[in-house]
């Protein structure tokens, strides 16, 4: 951290490991992708090495230890580590640009300050448990079979991506592991790239951050041009800010929102969050390392990194319209995507938006804390070298605002992985019962295909015979039609008009020889035996092909007592995330609230997103109970959900393990994480006096602070949050389990206030649920709606300008040139007959003529 | 003594009735006859003018030729037999392979 003058550079043989921390993963990538393609479906890779998740595993937990080793080594020196390891690739000439005049030095270096080790920690910590949890989702599903080392090893790459991009020491490379991460985002989401919605939401969140990504391009190019260098040595050196300051403040008011852009697609914030949902398509695991250890967590990454340009001195005042902008964005989202977590019904959803509003609460909470440190004078000196006497006031505050927001993103992180990874548990063990029970469902693709039956009606209705229909197929008069030929026989029927990967399943239901091709035979007898068989079970048909949906809320109930390992997980981090006093998130939420409304008291315009963060706090109480309710209290809403197993130790391992990191919030808090910023001189544990004394310094600060307006406003907060969300969702859903179901004493309190709750105060909420604004909301707002029209319109429309000015005017000329030079060619080849004498003739001619000219010349 | 004159007129005359040979008949070998016929007109020519000038350069360049000559009519009857193959046929007309 540039800026003031209390880091020193320590060096720390640890740091000299550092680059290991991302080497590693990214090393056992290729390691992984090729062993798994030479030994694919070898037993012992299958199961001794669980096809690659026992080579990363140790990978990641070596990440996780040198992490470990870093950051004490970063905590015991009080925050004065840092860039303690350069490597050089290139260096350059001097080069003059704005300003700043520097030597332009591409390498690797290593940069290390608090915020940093913040996001080191979550990194490699959740991804060694995402994996840990990924061996026993990923391996125990039949469907994962023999390509599971393609999910590991795009894990692993994933996982480098975002520690690289946490250690670099420049915006360039953080762009590059920035980058790298999208791509794998891209990878994993369509990971299931068979299915045609995978595939689509893969492009889509690629596509949908890649617009965000421009935009950062931008503003690093704008910001290279300010300074000459993208190094964080030099663009957060006070000196060069203070002469960027002086020249052209502005500019870099825009170069960093155009980076602002960069993120909002990254943390998927309005109006760029459409992908985020969609990327539920790929498996569990993928969504926990999106939502909590890596991806999103990106562009929050980059917001806080922006910290030295809103707290220099000299940029006094004049960032302050970016930081509401964050704000803004931050509060709209977080109502916004609350408010869509209301009305989904698959698990997995409303995680995903309660994603998208914890990360604009941080957003919010870091518009705050940038505002306070743009517009408060809190360096110890002020610009004109005399002694700033608000110093320790003002200081404190910005540091505790930016603290709040740093916080949050710890226990946001920490409380959506363990919910994710218990979501995946409750998706995989419902997956598992319903296969149990309805096994035949197993044996879907042996199933007749419904176009053959089509085909043997409309065969039917115009009264062809099967002979004369395959003839008129038959193209090539072969006798016998391949994949092509039918589906082009399909098209032309009406039938269906299926791409050829969909064709091959109706092709193998038809092809009795395994030739790959059907005969006169294959089809009569088919199309016959499947009309027999629509004759004789019409209503059998119908059950098989209604799709059975594990992530389906509407498919649980009362799993409380079934998994409760899963269910205490689920519980602990969905009270983390609605700020239930004491745990977690708590400690964070109220300092964002608490800090945005003390934004709001100096700005007016920072009331809307205070009171937009407030609201969402209701919101988020509401929705997180009703997920939770809806999935574990209850009777079984399904006789699948009646017969769900616990599971499996992979899986439990991590959940047991955030569990406590979850409910151990008020340690952290008393730790001194409440204040983790940059810019603090004191490491952890040595501000208030140890451990107890900053757990008395937080209670009292929490819910007793001194300030009227503050300790109103907690207890608001608090009701709101804790009281009114939660006590709505007791009414509408859940109730008693069933009746000799055991459940763990703990959720006793719970279920027993619910089954109060919902007899005394329930109401019917259908004519809410039948309202065209529930509607609306069910369709996410339409966003996705407007945003293919406009995609339609305005890009379609371009594309066809633009397909029309290649072809006249680009191909126009080239066509041109191509025709006269061929009709030129057409009127000289005409002289060459081919007759012997003609040639002679020609001789004799040209001979003559240049006699003609040599007498011409000499004469 | 001949008077070179009366040779170089000969000469012409030759080379006339080559080149006219070489135009109008359809036969292969005719024609490269033809060809050697004006062949032997221009070293008639050469011997003409060295007689004339008194210097044996026309000589040596009238031994070039006929060496030149007696190649140029092995290639041509070995283009010939590999056209009857293909073709079973010397005649002209038969063959325009080269045309457009």
């Amino acid at each position: 951290m540039a800026g003031t003058g209390s880091s020193e550079i320590v060096h720390s043989t640890a740091a000299q490991y550092a680059p290991y921390i991302l080497l590693l993963p990214m090393l056992a990538f290729p390691v992984i992708l090729f062993l798994g393609k030479m030994y694919n479906g070898n037993k012992m890779w299958k199961e001794t090495l669980k096809e690659g998740g026992l080579i990363a595993l140790p990978v990641m937990g070596a990440s996780l230890a040198l992490s470990l080793w870093l950051i004490s080594d970063f905590i015991g020196a009080y925050g004065g580590v840092k860039e303690l390891s350069d490597w050089t690739w290139f260096t350059s000439s001097m080069w003059n640009s704005g300003v700043v005049t520097t030597e332009i030095t591409f390498g690797f270096g290593v940069h290390i300050d608090h915020i940093t080790v913040m996001l080191l920690f979550i990194a490699s910590f959740l991804c060694l448990l995402i994996n840990t949890f990924a061996i026993g989702y990923m391996n125990t599903d039949p469907i994962n079979d023999n390509r599971n080392h393609r999910f590991y090893a795009e894990f692993v790459l994933f996982c480098s991506g975002m520690l690289g991009m946490v250690l670099a020491d420049s915006f360039l490379w953080l762009f590059i592991f920035w980058e790298l991460m999208g791509l794998c985002s891209y990878l994993l989401i369509g990971f299931y790239y068979e299915r045609p919605s995978a595939a689509y939401a893969a492009k889509k969140a690629f596509l949908t951050t890649r617009v965000g990504d421009v935009f950062l391009m931008v503003g690093l190019a704008v910001l290279w041009d300010l300074f000459g260098s993208l190094d964080y040595a030099v663009v957060f050196n006070e000196y060069n800010i203070d002469k960027v300051a002086a020249s052209n403040p502005g500019t870099l008011a825009w170069a960093l929102g155009l980076m602002f852009i960069g993120a909002v697609g990254k943390s998927a914030q309005f109006p760029l969050h459409v992908w985020l949902p969609d990327a539920m398509e790929g498996p569990t695991p993928v969504s926990a390392l999106i939502h909590a250890a890596t991806m999103v967590n990106a562009g929050l990454y980059l917001v806080a990194r922006m910290f030295p340009f809103f707290g220099a001195e000299s940029m006094h005042g004049e960032l302050a319209d970016l930081a509401f902008i964050i704000a803004a964005i931050g509060g709209t989202t977080a109502v916004m995507a609350a408010a869509i977590a209301f009305v989904q019904h698959d698990l997995k959803k409303v995680l995903a938006y309660s994603t998208m509003s914890q990360l604009a609460y941080i957003f919010t909470g870091l518009g705050a804390a940038l505002y306070l440190a743009n517009t408060l004078h809190w360096h110890e000196y002020l610009v004109d070298g005399t002694k700033n006497p608000d110093y320790y006031v003002n200081h404190a505050i910005v540091i505790v605002a930016f603290g709040a927001a740093l916080f949050h993103l710890f226990n946001h992180a920490m409380a959506k992985g363990m919910l994710f990874m218990a979501s995946g548990a409750v998706i995989h063990e419902v997956h598992h019962a319903h296969h149990h029970l309805h096994p035949h469902d197993d044996h879907h693709h042996e199933e007749d295909p419904k176009e053959l039956l089509m085909l043997a009606n409309y065969l039917m209705e115009t009264g062809q015979s099967v002979f004369g229909f395959f003839n008129s197929i038959d193209l090539d008069q072969s006798g016998e039609v391949d994949t092509y030929e039918f589906q082009k026989a399909l098209k032309d029927a009406n039938i269906a008009d299926l791409p050829p990967w969909e064709m091959q399943a109706l092709m193998k239901a038809l092809d009795m020889d395994g030739n790959g091709r059907i005969n006169v035979p294959e089809l009569e007898l088919t199309l016959g035996r499947v009309h027999l068989a629509s004759l004789a079970g019409d209503d059998d048909h119908h059950d098989h092909h209604d799709e059975f949906d594990a992530q389906s809320m509407e498919n649980m109930g009362g799993l409380a007592s079934k998994m409760p390992l899963t269910a205490t997980a689920m519980l602990v981090g969905s009270l983390s995330i609605m700020g239930f006093p004491l745990i977690g998130g708590f400690w964070s939420k109220e300092g964002i609230i608490a800090n945005t409304w003390r934004v709001a008291l100096e700005d007016p315009r920072f009331f809307y997103p205070a009171l937009c963060v407030l609201l969402g706090a209701g919101m988020t109480g509401f929705y997180m109970s009703r997920m939770w309710l809806k999935t574990f209290a209850g009777s079984p809403k399904t006789d699948v959900a009646a017969h769900v197993h616990p599971t499996n130790t992979w899986i439990k391992t991590p959940l047991f393990i955030l569990t406590f990191v979850s409910l151990a919030g008020v340690i952290f808090a008393s730790m001194g994480f409440t204040h983790w910023a940059p810019d603090i001189e004191y490491g952890l544990m040595s501000d208030h006096g140890g451990l107890w004394g900053g757990f008395l310094y937080e209670m009292e600060h929490v819910f007793a602070n001194e300030k009227m307006f503050f300790f109103i406003l907690t207890y608001v907060a608090l009701f709101i949050g804790a009281v009114v969300g939660p006590g709505l969702a007791l009414s509408l859903y859940g109730g008693k389990l069933d009746a000799g179901e055991e459940a763990k004493p703990w959720f006793g309190p719970v279920l027993a206030l619910n089954a109060a709750i919902k007899g005394r105060y329930h109401w019917d909420n259908s004519a809410f649920g039948k309202s065209g604004f529930a509607t609306a909301l069910e369709n996410r707002l339409y966003f996705d709606h407007y945003y293919d029209m406009a995609m339609l319109k305005i890009v379609a429309a371009f594309s066809n300008k633009a397909a029309e000015a290649d072809s006249s005017v680009i191909d126009g000329t080239v066509k041109t040139v191509e025709r006269t030079s061929q009709q030129l060619s057409t009127s000289i080849r005409s002289l060459t007959t081919g007759s012997a004498r003609d040639y002679i003739l020609m001789a004799a001619l040209g001979t003559l003529v240049l006699f003609g000219l040599i007498w011409g010349v000499v004469a | 003594m001949i008077d070179p004159a009366w040779v170089s007129g000969l000469s012409a005359l030759l080379f006339v009735i080559g080149l006219a040979g070489a135009f109008t008949r359809k036969n292969a070998i005719i024609v490269l006859m033809c060809i050697e016929l004006m062949l032997n007109a221009a070293n008639m020519q050469f011997a003409a003018a060295a007689v004339h000038h008194g210097d044996t350069t026309g000589w040596v360049y009238t031994i070039f030729a006929i060496a030149i000559a007696a190649s140029e009519v092995a290639i041509g009857l070995a283009i010939f037999l590999a056209m009857y193959g293909q073709h079973e046929s010397i005649t002209l007309d038969d063959v325009n392979v080269l045309k457009n």
